[in-house]
């Protein structure tokens, strides 16, 4: 609860109006319909325009966005590249271990007893093949299974997360075998 | 059975000829069933026109005189109300050449031989002022049979974004179809497009169908996925990682209030689902130690487990009825479209064609009894293909776009949109159910997809 207090200003706001969009601050056109040869008032169409009011704690209007637009910075390092446990690398569409990988887990086994205050969030990988969904839990089931792989050689669970982007947080952009290669990983982000 | 999506204008499809248009004098009621009516409510003198020969004619709109305003307000709505009422591929049109070929109309008093002899029985003037930043622009629909007038509306708001008069006007001519229209209906979508150099971010946007006047919904500048919208249009539940995990929050887009729905309880939370009321929300989650379907109430309450099994359960989607949940899952080996009831029995198997089957969308109209989905029909690229239920028939809708994925329905369940592209580059489509036209969408900068198709 605190938490979502704290990053109330993170939290999403709310397109001005999204009846008739007219872009930026400006309100859309409301429609109202009449016979044109009655002398009945105006019917009333739905007017979708949002009340003028403030913004609730949490959220933004997109004119105060454009006014402020902070960056986002995560509570924990969520870069998807970087640190000092170097990323293992998985075969196409498959979550097991490659003994290349186990052997780089041992290393990061045993700089993590040598870290004893560091937590690790490992953060699965996926090329862009495959759907977006399918990938969010391929990319979860390669964090998992280089969690467990760590907890194994003794790592404490509870220094250990997972979560998983999916194909949404590539390294490489390329559409080619070695930009798959580089992009289906799961990757160390180091908190101390 | 069938829906006139035709794409040849020129020959009439068996359904198109069932196409009924209730001709109500001056009526602004209009009929609420989705049905062609046999007959409208009570309302006092009525027409009804049957056959297949109705022919729309739609002359330019009627700008004030000498007024350059008027003339920018009729020049979008002729152009935009053309390219709705094509766009849901259900009438035939007088051609332009035709139109242009007998002298100017009146707008008053149109002679309705002139338009009989070129074949139009359809005809709809449209009329624009501009008055102090203010349009107002006039619909007449008349018989040109009869002379009779079948709907007459006139609409008025600010003058600077006019696609909205004839998206009405368009929408308001399929209601007289007894059809529901896709005009004002709303697009949500992802895209990189706001993202700061070297940050991967990405955020939740909305456009109008035709890829027009896109709008920033989120603005945590994190990673935010997979935008449903709810069945009222009033909200969209999506994924964001603004907490670094993955949590499913509900944005009330009008109201300015956001709710987490999946709380930060651990595991990822994904691929968030609205039932047809409105008052669920399926969802894939990781919390249970596994990727497992999970139903919970629109505010988060009462979270329920659906699958169990040790496989990748994900991506859910509801029958038209929220009596089922169709969801892929790679038990068998593959990822495989499923269908089970929404307590997590009588699972089935629904694809048995391809070898990687994801992502799917059930039609919202249960007229039709199909699920569209995401397949790997050749090498690495995926395509769009729908299967429908009954007969499990499968019709592939798209073919060399690099890959094509994430399939959402339209809510008449005429049309659908999906994201194509590869690498770094893809952008939006929508197609007629039947993938005979597809178009890309003018969605603006960036990497755009995921796109969700709302009311």
């Amino acid at each position: 609860m605190n938490r979502r207090l704290t990053h109330a200003w993170l939290v999403l706001a709310v397109a001005a109006s999204l009846a008739a969009g007219c872009g930026g601050k400006k309100r859309p056109p409301a429609v109202s319909t009449a016979p044109p040869s009655s002398g009945e008032p105006a019917g009333s169409l739905p007017t979708e325009v949002p009340p003028a009011g403030e913004p609730g704690p949490d959220v933004r209007t997109l004119g105060a966005e454009a006014a402020r637009g902070e960056d986002f910075t995560p509570s924990d390092a969520e870069t998807g590249e970087g640190g000092p446990l170097a990323d293992i690398h998985f075969e196409y569409d498959s979550p097991n271990l490659t003994d290349q990988a186990r052997s780089v887990l041992e290393k990061h086994a045993l700089w993590l007893q040598n870290h004893r205050g560091a937590k690790v969030l490992v953060e699965g990988h996926c090329d862009e093949r495959g759907t977006v969904e399918y990938n969010l839990a391929l990319g979860e089931k390669r964090a998992r299974a280089a969690r467990d792989y760590l907890a194994s050689l003794g790592v404490a669970s509870d220094r250990l997360r997972t979560t998983s982007y999916g194909k949404e947080r590539p390294l490489d952009a390329g559409n080619n075998e070695a930009a798959w290669a580089a992009n289906r990983r799961a990757h160390f982000a180091v908190s101390r | 059975m069938e829906q006139p999506a035709s794409r040849s204008r020129a020959s009439s499809s068996p359904r198109r000829s069932d196409v009924t248009l209730v001709a109500v004098v001056a009526a602004l009621v209009l009929a609420r069933d989705s049905r062609p009516a046999q007959a409208p409510p009570s309302p006092p003198p009525t027409i009804v026109i049957t056959g297949g020969f109705d022919r729309f004619a739609l002359p330019d709109c009627v700008p004030r005189k000498g007024d350059e305003a008027s003339r920018e307000v009729c020049r979008t709505v002729t152009q935009v109300l053309r390219a709705d009422l094509q766009f849901e591929n259900l009438f035939k049109f007088v051609p332009p050449s035709l139109i242009s070929a007998i002298p100017a109309m009146d707008p008053e008093v149109p002679n309705f031989t002139d338009w009989k002899g070129i074949g139009a029985s359809v005809l709809v003037v449209t009329r624009a002022q501009v008055t102090a930043g203010e349009a107002t622009v006039e619909l007449r629909v008349h018989s040109v049979e009869t002379g009779q007038s079948m709907l007459a509306k006139r609409y008025s708001g600010r003058a600077d974004n006019p696609r909205v008069f004839a998206h009405q006007a368009s929408d308001d001519l399929m209601t007289l179809a007894n059809y529901r229209g896709v005009a004002r209906t709303k697009i949500a979508f992802v895209s990189d497009r706001d993202a700061l150099p070297g940050r991967k971010t990405k955020e939740i946007y909305v456009m109008d169908y035709d890829g027009y006047n896109p709008r920033r919904v989120t603005v945590n500048r994190s990673l935010n996925i997979l935008p449903n919208w709810s069945p009222d249009g009033r909200s969209l539940a999506y994924v964001s990682y603004r907490r670094g995990n993955p949590d499913i929050f509900v944005a009330s887009i009008y109201e300015g209030k956001s709710t987490d729905l999946t709380g930060d309880k651990g595991g990822g939370a994904f691929a968030p689902s609205f039932s047809p009321d409105g008052k669920r929300v399926a969802y894939a989650s990781s919390r249970a130690g596994n990727m497992d379907i999970w139903v919970a109430n629109v505010d988060g309450s009462s979270p329920r487990r659906l699958t169990s099994t040790g496989a990748l359960d994900t991506a859910p989607t509801w029958s038209p009825t929220g009596q089922e949940i169709a969801f892929t899952s790679d038990r068998s080996g593959t990822p495989q479209i499923y269908v089970m009831d929404t307590e997590g029995l009588n699972v089935r198997r629904l694809t048995t064609v391809g070898n990687w089957n994801d992502a799917p969308s059930w039609n919202p109209s249960k007229q039709f009894s199909e699920v569209a989905y995401t397949a790997r029909l050749e090498g690495n690229v995926f395509d769009i293909a729908v299967v429908d239920i009954a007969t499990r028939q499968v019709r592939q809708l798209t073919q060399g776009r690099g890959s094509c994925e994430y399939p959402s329905w339209a809510p008449s369940g005429r049309h659908l949109t999906f994201a194509c592209g590869r690498g770094g580059k893809w952008q939006i489509a929508v197609a007629d159910r039947l993938g005979q036209t597809i178009t890309m969408l003018p969605a603006g900068p960036g990497k755009n997809e995921q796109p969700d198709w709302g009311p």
